[in-house]
């Protein structure tokens, strides 16, 4: 089925509430994280998550949605977002937010891209393979910090796969609106 | 493991809790002290006034990285422009954490060597509005960065420290923006509401009197730098205002070389 102007509105809007959500989560953590290795690498993600976000939001206002404008996703997702960011030790974040969130979204912009006219949309899908892009390096910066502080090793090895099956549990995470409630 | 600070922190030190926050984390690597006279302060001359100088910067980052963070958590309905800013000054922050670090360490540094303190963080935060905050943390603290490393960078330039030079100019390109983005801000914010003015005052009151507890008199006496005008400008201050800190500074210096 294809997607209408609005769809795509809508799925936009939807993950630019992810991306400020997330970036909030890593701004509420950045203090009440003890190593400052990990305060570093998230605030360098902060400014990325800000820019996806910002770049998403613009594009929505092309899909003649108000400019940066979000869409709260369905209450499971928004559920899950919320105890995720409620996260309390460092390993569980760093694992929870570039194995589980970041890899879950990515499927979700995937998704995205094998749905929508790539000609049609071609400025939504430049925004989300450059956002993709942009998981691969902060998944990647992640993963050398591991390396670098092996403190950052998870003790229950099961938890991120417990969190990608929340995750990813919710396929459809778009909320339809009508047309006056999206513009 | 967080390092709880209540541990390395004098019982004698009990600031007003009206002016400060609780700590950021930090782990066990760091020891924080409450005032800058617990700190390791090297004379002038001192071979380790440098390197402690650099571990002490960093941690000042740090907090830095910290203050942008929690305000972009607790804000979440400022407009959106500001808050790019805001993001964008948390990873600006974070690299400068890891320059510092980087310069500390080739210089034979060890992370953790020297107390550290989290004032800024501890003030700032407590702070209960967006205004205030940047008032304090952009406006002033970092408009004070700007002065300091306008000095900062004559110095390594006169020791012939390129690598320093370098950094310093850098640092210094970024604190510029963030001043500028704030000002733009508070203006904005007196033009909407005229009574933000008083919110400023406030804020740079409270700063100031909590400032003072952490510094003490001489700390503050012994700035031997002047105001960097032209950056100042640049950073959005107006020409009055720039006239009104220079003077402040050279009455501040004159009263230290009287002494």
């Amino acid at each position: 089925m294809s997607l209408s102007v609005q769809d795509r509105a809508e799925y936009i809007a939807t993950f630019r509430f992810i991306q400020v959500f997330l970036m909030e989560a890593l701004a509420r953590w950045v203090p009440q994280t003890p190593e400052s290795e990990v305060k570093v690498l998230f605030g360098r993600h902060i400014w990325d998550l800000a820019q996806q976000a910002d770049g998403l939001g613009k594009r929505g206002y092309e899909l003649r949605s108000p400019s940066q404008f979000s869409l709260r996703p369905v209450d499971s997702y928004v559920e899950l977002l919320e105890e995720f960011a409620r996260t309390e030790t460092t390993p569980q974040k760093i694992h929870g937010f570039y194995d589980v969130m970041l890899p879950g979204l990515a499927a979700r912009y995937q998704n995205y891209l094998e749905r929508t006219d790539r000609l049609l949309d071609e400025p939504s899908v430049r925004v989300v393979e450059r956002i993709l892009g942009e998981f691969k390096r902060m998944i990647g910066e992640s993963e050398a910090l591991r390396k670098e502080l092996p403190e950052l090793r998870l003790a229950d090895k099961n938890w991120p796969a417990k969190l990608a099956k929340r995750e990813a549990s919710e396929p459809n995470i778009v909320v339809r609106r009508s047309s006056a409630a999206v513009a | 493991m967080p390092k709880d600070d209540r541990h390395s922190v004098s019982a004698t030190d009990n600031f007003d809790p009206a002016l400060f926050g609780p700590a950021p984390a930090r782990d066990e690597r760091f020891t924080e002290k409450r005032r800058w006279i617990d700190c390791t302060n090297f004379p002038n001359d001192h071979a380790l006034r440098i390197i402690e100088f650099f571990h002490r910067q960093m941690n000042e980052e740090l907090n830095g990285v910290e203050n942008a963070a929690q305000s972009l958590a607790d804000f979440p309905d400022a407009d959106w422009n500001v808050r790019m800013s805001i993001a964008r000054q948390c990873a600006d922050e974070a690299r400068h954490v890891q320059m510092f670090r980087r310069i500390f360490e080739s210089r034979g540094g060890k992370l953790g060597e020297y107390p550290i303190l989290n004032f800024q963080f501890r003030i700032i935060a407590k702070l209960g509005d967006l205004l205030s905050r940047l008032v304090v943390q952009n406006r002033s603290f970092e408009a004070g960065g700007i002065d300091a490393v306008s000095f900062a960078i004559e110095e390594a330039r006169k020791r012939g420290d390129q690598e320093l030079v370098d950094l310093f100019e850098m640092q210094q390109a970024d604190e510029i923006t963030h001043v500028r983005f704030a000002n733009e801000f508070i203006s904005e914010s007196i033009r909407k509401d005229p009574r933000a003015a008083l919110r400023v005052a406030k804020a740079l009151t409270l700063a100031s009197t909590a400032f003072i507890q952490v510094m003490g008199r001489e700390a503050i006496e012994k700035v031997e730098y002047l105001t960097d005008e032209k950056g100042r400008l640049e950073a959005g201050f107006g020409l009055e205002e720039v006239k009104a800190a220079t003077a402040q500074a050279v009455k501040r210096r004159a009263s230290y070389e009287s002494h």
